[in-house]
């Protein structure tokens, strides 16, 4: 069994990593990463931070992680098909209120 | 102390990959990062004692989300994404006050959660208690079918529901942009594919099987399948439609309707909805929704209302 104090540490930096993603990215892809890696932070809090049954991780919150994790793809396909269509309609690939903030897409 | 070592460069390297993902220098190099941020993952939860979410994350998390980010990329740059590699960050003099903020908050909760004297889950224990009598040996698929069966019902909508909201925005006529590169295939492809593609089909099958008793379920093994099919789609060997023949229809759906058909049968004799009548029932849902998630994969990612074989000479 793994030092889980270590998985928490990983879990908090990896959710202030995902924060500052996606508040600094501009390409719209990097703030799905950033995304991704936030959830990926839940989801080891998640797992972590449950007592252990009789040395083994609680079943309940893996089986709620493992949902997770499929959402989250179905979520990141959707966000991926929404990407590719504004740049199709407007060549874009940033939000606009990005763009205001921060000069052109570059 | 191998083992702290060990745990600690897992973290190091999943801490690095995130950083190179987010602020690496272009975006494809970012998407690699991604991707073996992805698999380092899967070892940590190897590490952390949860086999099922390891195998769920190196074939969903990492495998295919990597796959669709990369067939978006190239969307972008057949659409004339000419997005400089070097693009300046957006300046915010809030991002790191707020970020450092947020993760402290996740640490505090983490660390009062494992250092408080709580007792284990109660869930958990009923779930242990529970799963002999249906002759099930994998908590987790327990937990998803017998007392999360809502969730996982909803779990294949929202998979359905993300491949028509895809579908509905991919709009039509840009197949040029999607269309395959026509290079003379050389004929390893063949030979390779002969023997990847049972290969694929036959650990598909096994997860599935054991997902009952050990590591391995519905969702792993349709990721597998998914796998096989997204070759098949890269190789040539089914080629992109824009509606669904009746068989990939049946596909898509077959996990959702045989879940809601057995789930709604209970009620017939008085019992509440979603109660599983047996093992049988169990194995039909995850063998159903097996196929649907690895066919919704498989369309998501071709970017296609559905899929023919296409026959080569």
């Amino acid at each position: 069994m793994a030092d889980l104090g270590l998985y928490v540490f990983a879990a908090a930096l990896l959710f202030g990593i995902g924060v500052y993603g996606l508040i600094v990215a501009r390409h719209l892809m990097r703030k799905l990463f950033a995304i991704n890696i936030m959830g990926n932070a839940i989801f080891i809090l998640m797992v972590t931070a449950a007592r252990p049954l009789d040395g083994a991780p609680d079943p309940v919150p893996q089986a709620l992680v493992l949902t997770g994790i499929v959402i989250a793809v179905s979520a990141t396909a959707f966000a991926l098909a929404l990407m590719v269509r504004l740049h199709r309609e407007t060549g874009q690939v940033s939000l606009s209120a990005d763009n205001e903030s921060g000069g052109d897409d570059g | 102390m191998m083992a702290l070592l060990l745990d600690g460069l897992i973290v190091l390297a999943l801490v690095s990959l995130a950083v190179q993902a987010i602020s690496g220098r272009s975006l494809f190099r970012g998407i690699i990062h991604f991707v073996v941020f992805g698999l380092t993952m899967a070892l940590a939860w190897a590490r952390i004692g949860a086999p099922d979410l390891a195998m769920a994350e190196a074939a969903i998390g990492a495998g295919l989300t990597g796959a669709l980010m990369m067939v978006a990329y190239r969307r972008l740059v057949a659409q004339g994404d000419n997005h400089s590699p070097r693009a300046p960050a957006q300046k915010s003099r809030l991002a790191i006050p707020i970020a450092v903020g947020s993760g402290l908050l996740v640490g505090v909760i983490g660390l009062g959660a494992l250092l408080a004297d709580n007792p284990p889950g109660e869930a958990g224990l009923i779930v242990l208690e529970t799963l002999p009598e249906y002759g099930l040996g994998n908590a987790i698929t327990g937990v998803l079918l017998l007392f999360r069966g809502l969730d996982t019902l909803l779990e294949i909508a929202v998979l359905l529901t993300a491949l028509l909201a895809a579908r509905a925005l991919a709009g039509t006529g840009d197949s040029s942009a999607t269309a395959r590169t026509q290079h003379p295939e050389t004929p390893l492809v063949g030979a390779l594919l002969a023997v990847v593609i049972p290969l694929t089909i036959l650990v598909a099958v096994h997860l599935l099987r054991a997902g009952t008793h050990e590591t391995g379920g519905a969702f792993q093994a349709g990721a597998v399948l998914a796998a096989a099919g997204v070759l098949l789609v890269l190789s040539g060997r089914v080629s992109r439609t824009d509606t669904a023949g009746p068989l990939v229809r049946l596909g898509i759906l077959a996990g959702l309707s045989a879940f809601i058909l057995i789930g709604l049968m209970p009620l017939l004799y008085g019992e509440a909805l979603l109660t599983l009548p047996g093992m049988w029932s169990i194995y039909l849902i995850e063998t159903a929704m097996m196929v649907s998630i690895a066919a919704a994969l498989i369309l998501l990612f071709a970017d296609a209302g559905g899929l023919k074989r296409d026959r080569r000479g």
